[in-house]
């Protein structure tokens, strides 16, 4: 992917990510924060959750890599998500991007969002500043 | 003509819209939108000029503000010297009242934001609190809306007889222009629109799927 | 909570930094971390590529033993996570060793659907072996009041 391949209002090629518990499971151990909110409907509910809540970080790092994928090679020299809405683990998602500028220095900004498919929710609202490979 | 009445960019805390970049958005998506008004959180921006990017894009950019008070959050649009130097746009606790009729005081325009919201829309504190006197036009359609907030918006402001307007309340680019305002008369600055809103001769639009 | 003027802490806090770490990169952490949110690229997923590194939000997740100054107002303890970024100066690899900074990036209250609401940004800005800067990580956290 060049500069030159890209437009303003493209979008990436939507993703429906892994979050099934399992996944969940390994990704807290990696992270550190393997806490029963994100690993336990019953023990999230306990804390006032809809049930076991996808870390936001996680959230963050399948946009990164949707961006990754769209664009190989790339750098994201910024990415910023909001957390609005927790996504439940198992319920399936889907991650959008849309790329909203096309800078002079050669790089490109894309809105980020994951949405729930099951209530159609925004769960996560971001940004990313990438630069392409080719560059 | 149609304008998105509340916006956000980079100027309010989570803004992540360059207002060139919904410029760029708005023409590329051949968006039926006029132009858009900035309504920054709890500050006015009295420093940014945006009349190369009007001139360029060929849109109308406004300028306003999105105050908060103890029945929710209130989009002032008119924003002067005189409305700056009577209210502390910081404030998260503004009495309702207080912002009303400081607007109307200074020559400026007060429509209630998203009212159906949770917490920081007017008719959710109705139940408790009352009717609060001086609303005139609420904001039935808001791109942040959850699924049946509009809804809710739509019927209340029919039962209270307010008039009604639309903004997207976008903060990220690609949110632009889901829900505005048409207007009969065309609007050409700040003054005009507060004119037009004082009139009524609008109705509220959306375009959320 | 009452009694406290945000916008007083907010001239008094944003910018001190009252915390310094030093972390060593987990190969197999970052490795699991980016296989586990979806990544692809070689450069994250393979540990013999030549530019193998650290995926995107990796750093997101150190925290420092305390999150706030000693000092620092009490806002309460129900708190949210708001939101994270990171802006990245240059990669981060496996089996280095990091000092990182830890600061107030902001502070703020406002309202929301779940009430008052008091935003803390705690800035994390992490360092090499030769003192370049690699990425900056903001954590916005929310305290409800």
């Amino acid at each position: 992917m060049r500069i030159d391949e890209v437009e303003l209002g493209d979008e990436l090629p939507e993703e429906r990510p892994d979050v099934s518990l399992e996944t969940v499971r390994r990704f807290v151990k990696a992270a550190q924060m393997d806490f029963p909110r994100f690993t336990d409907h019953d023990a999230a509910r306990a804390e006032g959750l809809p049930g076991a809540v996808i870390p936001g970080i996680m959230s963050q790092g399948q946009l990164a890599a949707m961006i990754h994928r769209w664009a190989p090679g790339s750098s994201i020299l910024k990415i910023d998500t909001v957390f609005r809405t927790p996504m439940i683990v198992g319920t399936p998602v889907v991650c959008r991007g849309a790329v909203t500028g096309v800078n002079d220095d050669d790089t490109v900004e894309i809105d980020l969002t994951i949405l729930s498919e099951e209530s159609g929710a925004t769960g996560v609202l971001g940004t990313a500043h990438v630069r392409l490979a080719d560059s | 003509m149609i304008l998105d009445l509340h916006t956000h960019s980079i100027r309010s805390d989570d803004g992540r819209a360059k207002v060139d970049n919904y410029c760029q958005w708005i023409k590329r998506k051949d968006l039926p939108i006029d132009g858009f008004v900035l309504t920054e959180h709890r500050q006015f921006d009295g420093d940014s000029d945006y009349r190369a990017l009007e001139d360029q894009y060929g849109l109308l950019i406004l300028k306003a503000s999105e105050v908060e008070t103890d029945y929710g959050h209130v989009l002032v649009f008119g924003v002067n010297d005189d409305l700056l130097h009577a209210l502390d746009f910081g404030r998260i606790d503004h009495p309702i009242g207080d912002v009303l009729a400081a607007a109307k005081r200074c020559g400026a325009y007060a429509a209630p934001c998203h009212p159906a919201r949770k917490n920081v829309g007017l008719f959710s504190h109705y139940e408790r609190k009352g009717a609060v006197d001086g609303v005139e036009t609420v904001e039935v359609y808001n791109g942040g809306s959850i699924p049946g907030e509009d809804e809710l918006s739509v019927e209340h402001a029919a039962r209270y007889g307010y008039r009604t307007i639309g903004g997207s309340d976008s903060h990220i680019v690609s949110r632009i222009g889901l829900c505005a305002t048409e207007f009969t008369d065309p609007i050409e600055t700040i003054d005009g629109l507060v004119a037009a809103l004082q009139a009524g001769r609008h109705e509220a639009r959306t375009w959320r799927t | 909570m009452a009694d406290v003027d945000i916008r007083a802490e907010r001239e008094r806090w944003v910018g001190t930094v009252f915390q310094e770490i030093e972390l060593t990169v987990d190969p197999d952490r970052m490795l699991e971390w980016a296989v586990t949110a979806g990544e692809t690229d070689p450069r994250f997923v393979d540990p013999t590529h030549p530019d193998f590194q650290a995926s995107t939000a990796f750093p997101t997740h150190v925290n420092a033993a305390r999150i706030l100054p000693d000092d620092f107002p009490d806002f309460g303890t129900r708190g949210i996570d708001g939101g994270k970024s990171v802006e990245w100066h240059r990669p981060m690899r496996a089996g280095q060793t990091l000092r990182a900074t830890v600061a107030i990036g902001d502070l703020y209250e406002k309202t929301g659907r779940s009430g008052t609401m008091v935003f803390i940004v705690n800035r994390m800005t992490f360092f090499d072996e030769q003192d370049r800067l690699v990425c900056i990580v903001d954590w916005r956290m929310i305290r409800s009041v």
